[in-house]
């Protein structure tokens, strides 16, 4: 075996390490931990990729209808790989559809719930004939290999022998189909996907440009078998292809162009935007440069030329995909496919390159050379083969094969395992909503309208200030700084309560050595329950483990939050004796509630009590909503918490 | 019979959010939690069918599923788990669910919400609590409302009670009925004094239902089979036979065996490979 194939092998089978382990994830875990899909984003890299995959293996029925159909034998060496890839490309469909599918157990359930006006129905139905129609193809490959010698084999063989032609129709009948069905998907969403890509006729371009991309895999197979398996390239062939790939491209953005001009949308490929720039490389890439270059003979010929011009159309064309499934697809929230995502598809294509390598291996893929050996490079590739082979190695040499892969596989899967995210490895955690802590800031007070109570003002924002307006220092509260501020005048709260004693009230547990320590020490995420208390720290500051007694006093009892000591049995100093706030009975120990449960819970109580109470000064809509929050005065707002984690909940 | 419908008058919604505490508890929805794929705690998810958007100047609006005519997911959904009821209401069967989430993709609203945090997840969306509504009741959301600015009934009684509302108060409101012919008409409609275009992805949406734009397509598959099934095959003997009479022709005596096209022999170059 060569060094090149050798190296090769090794990468892939890393790859399918770093898979099992996202794949892992995937199913345990969700598609929430994995990837960065949202209800905003419900499609994303995976889907763009599946479409991809089916547009790179259009060369299967292109091939095939060129030989079978139209009756040009001499590309009868195409044929064989080009089904092969085709194959191979629907698999990976279908296996990066069970990771996308939410509940991929029901992947067969359109057959028994079929529900004909759905595009997706469609493609389920083409996808599943196809994919029956690329293996019978493929089958004479393997079935004539000397392992299915048997006469029922043979039977079988001889049955698809005369099945050819049927076969090669229904596959360039299911993969129009298909290849349409996948744009059609899109008509549907005329609101959400950018008018550049948007067309009714989208369905027929996805169609020309599969047939232009297909062709261009062909060639790039043939390089990639040169280059791998040393075998000769047939640049007569090449060249023909690439000048039927120049037509079609030109029929594609032709169409494209056209239909954009004639919905009068072609301006807005011009107008500057991020969108349009990505529009204009996206049309340039797939089709106006290789289709021009493509016209010239010599480029055709070079082995540098067509591969450039494959490798800008494998880009474009897949970039086309991408942009409809991704890039131009209105979204209310940022997406970028998570690494996992990458990784999931690059696993299933190392899967599929190794069972193709496998598939060329052991079969009849490719033509047998006129040379003896195989294996050996062929001479334009030669040169670069310079270096000694160990240089290029991972992994020494003198491993074998099954030792070698193994081991790649498995350092892969340990390396990735250390960039798994937390969701990944410990569930679903609340987000966090960090508080941001309170500002001061310059205000100005005045008499509400029929109340004895004030309205506060930030000066800065509503000027001029009146005159006769109070003016004076207000606290802004606005925890998650999403502008639904409450303005707090601290000082008029200091001398209502009296004084300089009345801190505790309200900072009613503090830092050691502070007397007043902000809210949001303790009460750090906006919504969810935040832990505040340091168990290793405890354990040194009580001489390790001597001090578990300390505060786990019951030595029969599991030693947990539940069982344990409660912080102010210790820290005194810590917890105001005086304060409104009283530690719940079932609160769990060394737990801060949420920012806007703990605020709530501080001043609603006390709002309430004044104004049931003292109605006279306070007034009967002390205790509302929009006392505080200003920017819903004047309705009857009752603040419902349906949506707060509770607050003596664990996070 | 017209379909159940419900209209929200936007101009008495006070936000109280007791609809959307009424229908966390019809639906066993429990509390919300942040989330990354949340861009606000109390946005539309899989915990929270109904919410309440506000607007710059103290507007309230209830966003719900619109519960469209026509409507996109129904028609997107590949395996009829979403289904429209004749009453009305659009109700989701998660049984047959696959999850491949082309309703969220297909709606104009961008409505139905997922359950991202579990390994086995469902769609979640507002069913105008159907079970309810069968046996006479009316929605949750509907009764808990203390203002009156939602309101429940049949689609063309309410039609009429929002144009007479427009009409008594033509200063009050913007002169439209939103959702009476939007991309063929929703069930759910609303009467505001502000413009409700953010409750969709563009802000002109056309009156032709979306199902019809891919109906379009897919209407074209039979003749589309035939047509390049025939046309193949056409070529395919046209070819063969042209071919057939080149040889004949130059009097070859090419064996009908080496013309017959197959799969089955290895590539010619191979076998001349065997042969020599």
């Amino acid at each position: 075996m060569n060094a090149r194939l050798r190296i090769v092998k090794t990468v892939l089978w890393a790859l399918i390490g770093v898979l099992t382990v996202v794949t892992l994830a995937r199913f345990l875990r969700g598609l929430g931990a994995t990837t960065d899909l949202s209800d905003a984003m419900p499609w994303g890299f995976w889907n763009a990729f599946k479409m991809a995959a089916v547009a790179l293996s259009a060369g299967g029925f292109v091939v095939a209808g060129t030989v079978y159909i139209f009756g040009r034998e001499r590309f009868h060496s195409f044929a064989r790989p080009a089904v092969l890839t085709a194959c191979l490309g629907y698999i990976t469909f279908v296996v990066a559809l069970l990771y996308d599918l939410g509940l991929p157990w029901h992947i067969w359930y359109p057959i028994i719930y079929p529900q004909v006006h759905s595009v997706l129905f469609e493609v389920a139905m083409c996808v599943m004939l196809y994919l029956t129609v690329l293996l019978l193809e493929f089958a004479p490959v393997v079935l004539e290999s000397p392992w299915f010698d048997r006469p029922v084999f043979r039977t079988v063989h001889k049955l698809l022998h005369h099945a050819v032609i049927p076969l090669v129709i229904a596959g360039i009948v299911l993969s129009t189909l298909h290849q349409s069905s996948l744009g059609s998907l899109f008509l549907i969403t005329p609101y959400r996907l950018h008018p550049l890509w948007y067309s009714p006729i989208i369905w027929i371009l996805f169609l020309i440009s599969a047939v232009g991309l297909g062709l261009m895999v062909v060639t790039v197979e043939s390089f990639f078998s040169a280059w791998l398996f040393g075998r000769e390239l047939r640049r007569d062939l090449l060249s023909v292809l690439g000048g039927a790939t120049s037509v079609v491209l030109f029929l594609y953005a032709g169409l494209r162009l056209g239909d954009l001009a004639v919905r009068h949308d072609l301006g807005l490929a011009l107008d500057g935007s991020w969108l349009a720039f990505v529009f204009l490389l996206e049309i340039f890439l797939s089709a106006l440069i290789p289709a021009t270059l493509l016209l010239f003979r010599r480029v055709r010929t070079s082995t540098a030329g067509l591969g450039i011009c494959a490798v800008m159309t494998i880009f474009g064309v897949a970039g086309y995909r991408f942009n409809v499934a991704v890039v131009a697809f209105e979204r209310r929230m940022p997406y970028f496919p998570t690494w996992m995502e990458l990784v999931v598809s690059a696993g299933i294509v190392a899967c599929a390159l190794l069972v193709y390598i496998f598939f060329v291996e052991k079969l009849k893929v490719y033509p047998k050379e006129p040379k003896s050996e195989p294996a050996e490079a062929s001479p334009a590739l030669k040169k670069i083969d310079y270096w000694p082979t160990a240089t290029y190695s991972l992994l020494p040499d003198s491993l074998g094969a099954p030792r070698r892969y193994s081991l790649a596989a498995i350092i892969a899967a340990s390396v990735v395992v250390a960039f798994l995210p937390h969701a990944v490895l410990s569930g679903w955690q609340p987000e966090r909503t960090p508080v941001s802590t309170t500002r001061t800031l310059d205000g100005w007070m005045q008499e509400r309208d029929g109340e004895p109570t004030h309205e506060f003002f930030v000066a800065a924002l509503e000027t001029p200030v009146p005159d006769g307006a109070e003016r004076l220092q207000l606290l802004m509260i606005d925890g998650n700084r999403d502008g639904r501020l409450v303005l707090f005048p601290h000082h008029r709260h200091i001398a209502k309560l009296g004084g300089q004693k009345s801190c505790g009230m309200c900072h009613h547990q503090n830092m050691p050595f502070d007397k007043n320590s902000s809210c949001c020490q303790c009460h750090r995420d906006m919504y969810a329950a935040t832990d505040i208390f340091d168990h290793a720290l405890h354990v040194s500051k009580l001489r390790g483990n001597e001090g578990c007694a300390d505060c786990h006093q019951d030595a029969m009892a599991i030693k947990n939050r539940q069982t344990a000591l409660a912080c102010a049995e210790c820290h005194e100093d810590m917890t105001v004796a005086d304060s409104m706030v009283k530690p719940s009975k079932d609160a769990v120990k060394g737990m801060a509630a949420g920012y806007m449960d703990a605020m709530h819970g501080l001043c609603i109580s006390c709002h309430e009590q004044a104004s049931t109470e003292r109605p006279q000064v306070y007034g009967s809509r002390f205790a509302e909503c929009a006392n505080c929050h200003r920017d819903v005065d004047g309705t009857l707002f009752q603040q419902r918490k349906p949506y707060v984690v509770g607050r003596s909940e664990r996070p | 019979m017209s379909t159940w419908a419900i209209l929200t008058d936007t101009t008495l919604c006070t936000g109280c959010q007791q609809c959307v505490e009424a229908c966390k508890r019809q639906n066993d929805l429990g509390k919300d939690v942040a989330r990354r794929w949340k861009r606000r705690i109390d946005a539309l998810s899989s915990t929270r069918y109904t919410t309440i958007l506000r607007r710059p100047g103290n507007h309230f609006v209830r966003e719900q599923c619109r519960h469209c005519l026509d409507p996109a997911c129904v028609s997107a959904c590949l395996v009829g788990a979403l289904q429209k009821t004749p009453e009305g209401p659009i109700i989701y069967d998660s049984d047959k669910c696959m999850g491949c989430r082309y309703c969220m993709v297909a709606c104009p609203y961008g409505i139905p919400r997922y359950q991202w945090e579990k390994p086995i997840p469902y769609i979640c969306k507002c069913d105008m609590c159907y079970e309810r509504v069968k046996e006479g009741g009316q929605p949750a959301c509907v009764e808990a409302c203390p203002e009156k600015a939602t309101i429940f009934g049949p689609r063309d009684v309410l039609l009429d009670e929002a144009r007479r509302r427009i009409q008594d108060n033509p200063d009050r409101y913007i002169d439209r009925v939103f959702g009476e012919t939007e991309i063929g008409g929703t069930s759910v409609i609303y009467i505001s004094d502000i413009p409700l275009d953010f409750l969709a992805f563009k802000p002109e949406l056309g009156k032709e239902p979306l199902p019809d734009l891919t109906w379009a397509a897919l209407s074209k598959v039979p003749a589309l089979i035939v047509g390049v099934g025939g046309v193949m095959a056409g070529v395919w003997w046209m070819i063969g036979r042209r071919m057939k009479l080149a040889e004949e022709a130059a009097g070859a005596s090419t064996t009908a065996e080496e013309m017959a096209p197959d799969s089955l022999k290895p590539p010619q170059s191979s076998e001349k490979d065997e042969e020599k």
